[in-house]
């Protein structure tokens, strides 16, 4: 109990003694957490608002039976229902509407078509109906639509309102026939969609006699999987059977490389603030180096004196893990749509949910989780400084003017220890990847980061060899480099963690630039190949939110006919795109006239010409697959893919292996002959038309819309883009996939800046003595200013040449060891010049303004306090 | 402490020194601040060392209080050899034994009065009333029982040093180690400390060792030695004990 109370009084007595620092500290250690708080609470969030939607949705149901882009004959149900060890098989329809806001597109609606007569009391939600209604004439009528509570609040909506919704390229009205509550009053997902009887939903949708899914309840003496295989014999061979759980796990497995790209981004931050707090321990050793003289002189042991410093760190994290862990869940608020966005966009649509987790103990979990990260940061950034601590020579450390560290760092072993450390980057580079994830990529970035650091110390020290071995500089501006020179180089220790955390700042900072810069290049080069047609129509939803739901993003082939006699159209394809199981992956296929296509465009082939391969996909029933789907199932051209259709399963040779940054998740492509033979599929989901020579673009484009306006009875106006829009967007989109990196990334770099006014601020009451002396014998306070800030340049340009060697060999990893074995794309690398300048002048003056206020601070020290300290 | 060591035991000496050098490398050149020093000094003396800076006064009271080690030499300390003494065992001593006043106090700063006094008692593992009771014992012994709850940047130089040596003496010691206890006080401090001090010596069964530029404050002991190139010189009686004074 002594020894806590020592402790405590300690502890005390040094956090109150220097409040600036130790805010300074806290504030990096919080930064560090918040990041990695925020990005887990964000994508754990995302994840669990889909698998909560899932769930809640399906209710008691054991097995889905599912049709995915295609949907379902009805007439199924009735063979399913005679499959013995079912309890209940209920129809369903998930499709999305848009609401319509005085006749602009709005907010995204998710519609569950449901028996409602027989289902009203199994899914685990209960209707709030008017007391003078017929409850079951209101049910069933064709417009009845039942809005989930949060929603209705928000769209300010209520029982007998009507709403304008928006299907596909169709617009209805419905009419809100009551509001859904799920049977507890707890937040849940019945909140955020609307409900309608599946008969109305069918008319709704334009579903007529089908349906996208049929819910089953096994019988609880029959084995799931039993029960699934019986399914299977009676349902067509292209028709899934699952539990509702396996689509959570698809899409975590989908979005797993994405998750965790992220989340090792989000580390960098507690990386840096681990160097931070390194800094903090390093330099409050160094500054109490007396006090620890008194301690050994008066009785404390080594290892208590280690413990000591420790406490102090773990006081720290816990502090900057307390304020870090309420700053990422804030953070995580903003992130979840961010994250969700992203995965929508290049994955599968999620909403982003009523964020109900935000309330419940996984809150606790998350604050919890944070403090004991940045405890364990703070415990091991301070260990190193701790032990030096614990090894001070008593009598060192209580003669006069002796504040600088008693052991001496071995620069050269450390530095050869760096060498090796790169050198393991380097192999581990060439290791393939384990389970799908680059594990060893990862750690070959850590080796890389570590290695340089630990040769930060040798670079500081032989820089300054160098200047003293060259040509001395004259006059007082040259004596104040040299001096500043001289006091960097005597603690490299110090200071090299410092350039080090600089170092690792900028490195990722140039890395994660050169790497999307190159991905951006690539993406450009890819559409100005690829996107060639000049206008594309497509359904009016087609770019906005999340679709789910075949209807919301199908235009009908008849439009063709209509779009080909506009003047000035020279040819129009028709282009459709649904996704399949191919091999357990989740694959686009692509339909269209290839023949048109290899005449008009051309894809990217990884061999070969894209206009021979093309012809030679529709002679001979091929397909020509993405580069990510060939390499994720192992195929090659000239081999063949084995796909299961609606005819049953077909092999199809694969003629080509082109480049596609579209999709994640893989793409391949026929001819729509061939496509339409095997799926009996009419769709189309956009129309790419090209135009003849010399047609004014935008005169072509207002006589498609008036032309399909006339077509087509009670018809939104579709989408009708231009080329230039459409590449636009889909820049627009590859920038908001790495909005959230640059975020991370300016955390980092903030906490590194922190560490830089941390040494400075630390150089400068080391030297307060010296700047005494200096101001004694006349210098100025403008001269103090330069000496302090001389130090910061130097660390600076240390700090940044490996900065920049870093970002260079980190923007390797990344494009061709990390990326690619995460998202399997190929990105040709460039080197952004000017946006390097920018940021090597970014981190140049953040040093500088780091180093100013501490320079001011020494500047302004009185100096007969200063020569007092001895 | 070693078995081994409990043998030899000198019952007469509190300190005793056979030979004891200490030599600090500087570099390529080797620096003797000690030389082949042989002394003894009985319990309850109280021995003051003289000379000039840089003759190994302070390096002498470093190593006695085992803030630093000898290169060759034996030393005794309350008839132990502490040859072998580990870290850990000069860190019992100097909870148990040894007390150590330093020129430059070394108080805490970020302490009070009472908390730096408290301190060696507590690292001892001691706690409850009898801390409070001994420290401010030892703070009435000093005189500073009303300025307790002040920290030392609110303190005088004198009593700055009175809080060290109340500290020093907090434990009990049984050797005070006082280097330079008046360096950095005016003269009338400087009497108050070194008459203190000596009272100490009376009192009880103290031993002091006080290291000095002052031939004032060393008139205070019993004897004077002195140093000169690590060595020492002459040992002459206090002009305070033969009355010449």
């Amino acid at each position: 109990m002594a020894w806590l109370k020592v402790i405590a009084l300690l502890l005390l007595s040094h956090m109150t003694q220097r409040p600036f620092r130790t805010g300074l500290t806290i504030v990096g250690v919080a930064l560090g957490v918040a990041a990695s708080v925020a990005v887990r609470t964000a994508n754990v969030e995302v994840l669990h608002s889909f698998e909560q939607a899932v769930l809640t949705v399906a209710g008691p149901t054991t097995l889905e039976v599912s049709g995915g882009d295609f949907g379902l004959d009805e007439q199924l149900i009735v063979k399913v229902r005679e499959v013995p060890g079912l309890a209940s098989a209920a129809p369903v329809i998930v499709q999305t509407a848009v609401r319509l806001d005085a006749g602009q597109p709005g907010g995204a609606l998710q519609v569950i078509g449901l028996d409602l007569l027989a289902e009203f009391d199994s899914r685990g939600f209960r209707v709030m109906q008017g007391q003078d209604d017929n409850p079951l004439a209101d049910l069933l009528k064709a417009d009845s639509l039942y809005l989930g509570r949060k929603l209705a609040a928000e769209w300010h909506l209520e029982r007998g309102s009507t709403i304008q919704l928006q299907v596909g390229a169709r617009q209805v009205q419905a009419r809100i026939a009551g509001v859904i509550q799920d049977r507890s009053d707890r937040v849940s997902s019945w909140d955020h969609v609307a409900i309608m009887d599946i008969a109305a939903a069918q008319v709704l949708f334009g579903m007529v006699g089908k349906l996208d899914r049929i819910d089953l309840v096994t019988s609880p003496e029959v084995e799931i999987e039993a029960a699934a295989q019986a399914v299977r014999a009676v349902v067509p061979p292209h028709v899934a059977v699952e539990r509702p759980a396996s689509r959570t796990r698809q899409v975590e497995q989908m979005v797993r490389a994405f998750r965790l790209n992220l989340t090792v981004l989000s580390w960098v931050g507690l990386l840096v603030g681990m160097f931070l707090i390194y800094n903090t321990m390093a330099f409050a050793v160094a500054q109490r180096r007396r006090e620890i003289g008194i301690y050994r002189a008066i009785g404390m042991t080594e290892s208590r004196v280690a413990w000591l410093f420790l406490a102090e760190a773990v006081l720290f994290g816990l502090l900057g893990g307390i304020v870090g862990s309420v700053g990422g869940i804030l953070l995580a608020q903003k992130l979840v749509t961010l994250v969700s966005r992203t995965i929508s966009d290049l994955y599968t649509p999620v909403s982003q949910g009523s964020a109900s987790w935000f309330d419940s103990a996984e809150l606790w979990q998350a604050s919890v989780e944070g403090i004991l990260i940045g405890c364990l940061v703070s415990m091991i950034g301070a260990i190193g400084p701790s032990l030096d601590a614990s090894r001070t020579a008593t009598v060192r450390a209580l003669a006069p003017g002796d504040y600088e560290s008693s052991r001496q760092l071995r620069v050269g072993g450390l530095a050869a220890g760096g060498i090796g450390l790169l050198v393991l980057a380097g192999l581990l580079a060439f290791a393939g990847p384990l389970g799908g994830v680059p594990i060893l990529g990862y750690l070959a970035t850590f080796c890389l980061l570590a290695g340089l650091s630990c040769l930060a110390p040798f670079c500081i020290t032989g820089w300054k060899k160098r200047t003293l071995q060259g040509e001395r500089p004259a006059g007082i501006q040259g004596a104040m480099r040299e001096i500043a020179v001289e006091h960097a180089a005597r603690n490299p220790g110090r200071n090299g963690v410092t350039v080090s955390a600089l170092m690792v700042g900028l490195a990722i900072m140039i890395g994660v630039l050169i790497m999307v810069r190159s991905f951006r290049h690539t993406v450009e080069v890819w559409i100005n190949e690829t996107v060639i047609a000049d206008i594309v129509v497509a359904p009016s939803t087609w770019l906005r939110e999340a679709n789910s739901g075949s209807g919301a993003k199908s235009l009908p082939a008849g439009w063709r006919d209509v779009l080909t006699t506009i003047p000035g159209v020279a040819e129009v394809d028709t282009y459709r795109d649904v996704r399949v199981e191919v091999k357990g992956q989740r694959v686009a296929i692509v339909s269209r006239d290839l023949r048109l296509h290899a005449r008009r465009s051309q894809y990217l082939v990884r061999q070969g010409n894209s206009t021979d391969l093309l012809n030679q996909a529709v002679d001979s029933g091929g397909v020509v697959v993405s580069e990510v789907l060939a390499n994720r199932l192992g195929i090659r051209e000239g081999q063949s893919l084995e796909i299961m259709t609606r005819q049953g399963a077909k092999s199809f040779p694969v003629v080509g292996v082109f480049y596609d940054y579209a999709t994640d998740g893989g793409k391949l492509v026929m001819d729509r002959g061939l496509y339409q033979s095997l799926w009996q599929d009419e769709l189309v989901t956009v129309f790419p038309i090209y135009l003849n020579d010399g047609a004014d673009r935008e005169q072509v484009r207002q006589a498609i819309a008036g032309g399909l306006e006339q077509a087509q009875d009670r018809t939104l106006p579709p989408l009708i883009i231009s080329n230039g829009e459409l590449r636009k967007e889909i820049l627009d989109i590859f920038d908001r996939t790495f909005l959230l990196t640059y975020v991370l990334e300016a955390i980092a770099v903030i906490i590194a800046m922190l560490g830089i006014v941390n040494t400075l601020v630390t150089s400068v009451l080391e030297r307060r003595r010296e700047f005494a002396t200096l101001r004694a014998i006349g210098g100025s306070e403008g001269q103090i200013r330069q000496l302090v800030l001389w130090e910061a340049a130097y660390l600076g340009v240390v700090g940044i040449a490996l900065g920049l060697v870093g970002g260079g060999l980190l923007s390797l990893l990344l494009i061709k060891v990390i990326n690619k074995q995460s998202f399997g794309w190929t990105i040709q690398m460039i080197l952004p010049f000017g946006a390097l300048a920018q940021a090597v002048g970014l981190a140049a003056v953040a040093t500088l303004v780091a180093g100013y206020f501490p320079a001011r601070w020494a500047a302004q020290q009185p100096v007969v306090e200063g020569l007092r300290e001895e | 402490m070693h078995q081994e060591s409990q043998k030899l035991r000198f019952p007469g000496d509190m300190v005793k020194l056979v030979q004891l050098s200490k030599t600090y490398e500087r570099g390529e050149a080797a620096v003797a601040a000690l030389h082949e020093v042989s002394l003894d000094v009985g319990r309850g003396e109280f021995c003051a060392f003289v000379g000039p800076s840089g003759c190994g006064k302070s390096t002498l009271l470093n190593l006695v209080g085992g803030l630093d080690r000898p290169s060759s030499g034996e030393f005794y300390l309350d008839g132990r050899a502490t040859t072998t003494f580990a870290s850990n065992d000069w860190t019992m001593a100097r909870r148990e034994l040894i007390g150590i006043v330093f020129q430059a106090f070394h108080l805490v700063p970020g302490l009070t009065a009472l908390e730096n006094v408290a301190l060696p008692l507590m690292l001892r593992g001691d706690g409850g009333r009898s801390v409070a009771q001994r420290v401010e014992e030892v703070l009435e012994l000093v005189h500073m029982g009303h300025r307790k709850h002040h920290r030392p940047g609110e303190l005088s130089g004198g009593e700055q040093q009175r809080i060290a040596i109340a500290r020093a003496l907090a434990h009990r010691p049984k050797l005070l180690l006082a280097d330079e206890p008046t360096g950095n006080l005016d003269s009338h401090q400087g009497t108050e400390i070194m008459t203190l001090i000596r009272s100490l010596t009376k009192a009880g069964d103290v031993t002091v060792l006080l290291v000095t530029h002052s031939q004032t404050a060393a008139q205070c002991a019993d004897y004077i030695w002195t140093m000169q190139d690590g060595r020492l010189v002459s040992r002459a009686p206090s002009p305070a004990l033969t009355g010449v004074a």
